[in-house]
């Protein structure tokens, strides 16, 4: 009888220590997704390259198996000053919930030729077009951006290996 | 050694409750204040900026919410990206605004703003119709001073 008891007080302790057990991994798990969440919206965060607008800078092939990977800055969103040349990640202005990769080539107060005539980027826009002009839908087709739909920049490659590298400018 | 302990696990709350703050206030909701009369009287319906309004702004309509006419919205200013201004929504994709002298369509993807006190408001007369895109968050009550809590609608 002493043993059969001293048997269901330690099945007790050991439950008790699962139990505990499970919680402190589950605070664990939980506090590293919140931090992981946060460093993603407010420091940088790597997303993939979907298309050939931006050939050959990303996705020289076709082929989306080897679509590249991108580390986007989100830094920028609080004092930097976007300058031509950046690639920045967007919302499109047509479909907010879709986002673009295109680079910037005009910033506020520049003269940018169109096709059939010379537009002016108004304060606090920009115009962004892809490195493949014959395969981009950028500023030609909806116009110059707000600067708040940007939502990050591109600063380098980081998949696949052979690929890695910093973005110029 | 027992003080150096206490410290370290009072810093670490600290840091993992500010962390947890943040991503509250990104992702869920903030409370921020209202400045100007632009929404008077709605928000802030006396000009002394010690009694302006501080309203909740929900940030769950950015996943899956559609905007609808009338919600009032936070969003960043398409001329000073870092500004940020609160005005209600007016018109939404595909509908016409007969603005001062013509009709505009509002363009797919945008919306159009007004202040509620047309007298005294930036908005879409002004800067034309805006992205979706800009929209930060949806206001949905005053929660400051607390003779004003109410819900807006």
């Amino acid at each position: 009888m002493h043993v059969a008891e001293n048997h269901i007080l330690e099945k007790a302790i050991l439950d008790m220590g699962i139990q505990t057990l499970i919680w402190q991994v589950t605070k664990k798990a939980f506090t590293g997704g919140i931090i992981g969440l946060t460093i993603s919206d407010r420091f940088c965060s790597v997303v993939p390259v979907r298309g050939d607008s931006m050939s050959p800078t990303f996705n020289p092939q076709r082929d989306s198996y080897l679509d590249d990977y991108v580390l986007v800055d989100k830094f920028c969103l609080k004092d930097y000053k976007f300058a031509r040349g950046d690639v920045v990640v967007f919302s499109s202005p047509s479909h907010y919930k879709e986002r673009y990769i295109k680079r910037i080539v005009g910033i506020p107060g520049e003269w940018i030729s169109s096709t059939e005539d010379v537009i002016r980027v108004p304060e606090g826009h920009c115009w962004v077009e892809g490195d493949n002009k014959a395969s981009s839908l950028d500023s030609r087709t909806f116009g110059p951006i707000p600067l708040g739909l940007i939502q990050g920049r591109v600063t380098r490659v980081v998949w696949p290996p052979q690929r890695l590298r910093k973005l110029g400018g | 050694m027992g003080i150096q302990n206490l410290l370290w696990q009072v810093t670490k709350k600290a840091f993992t409750g500010g962390i947890i703050g943040v991503t509250i206030s990104d992702r869920c909701c903030s409370v921020v204040p209202v400045r100007g009369d632009s929404m008077s009287p709605t928000l802030n319906p006396q000009r002394n900026s010690y009694l302006d309004d501080y309203v909740l702004v929900e940030k769950f309509c950015l996943q899956d919410y559609k905007f609808v006419r009338g919600d009032v919205v936070v969003f960043s200013s398409p001329t000073h990206f870092k500004d940020k201004y609160i005005k209600r929504i007016v018109g939404l994709p595909g509908e016409w605004i007969s603005s001062s002298r013509d009709v505009i369509r509002v363009p797919e993807g945008h919306c159009w703003v007004e202040g509620d006190n047309k007298a005294s408001s930036l908005d879409s007369r002004t800067f034309g119709p805006i992205p979706l895109g800009l929209i930060r968050g949806r206001v949905t009550s005053v929660v400051w001073p607390p003779q004003r809590v109410s819900k807006i609608s």
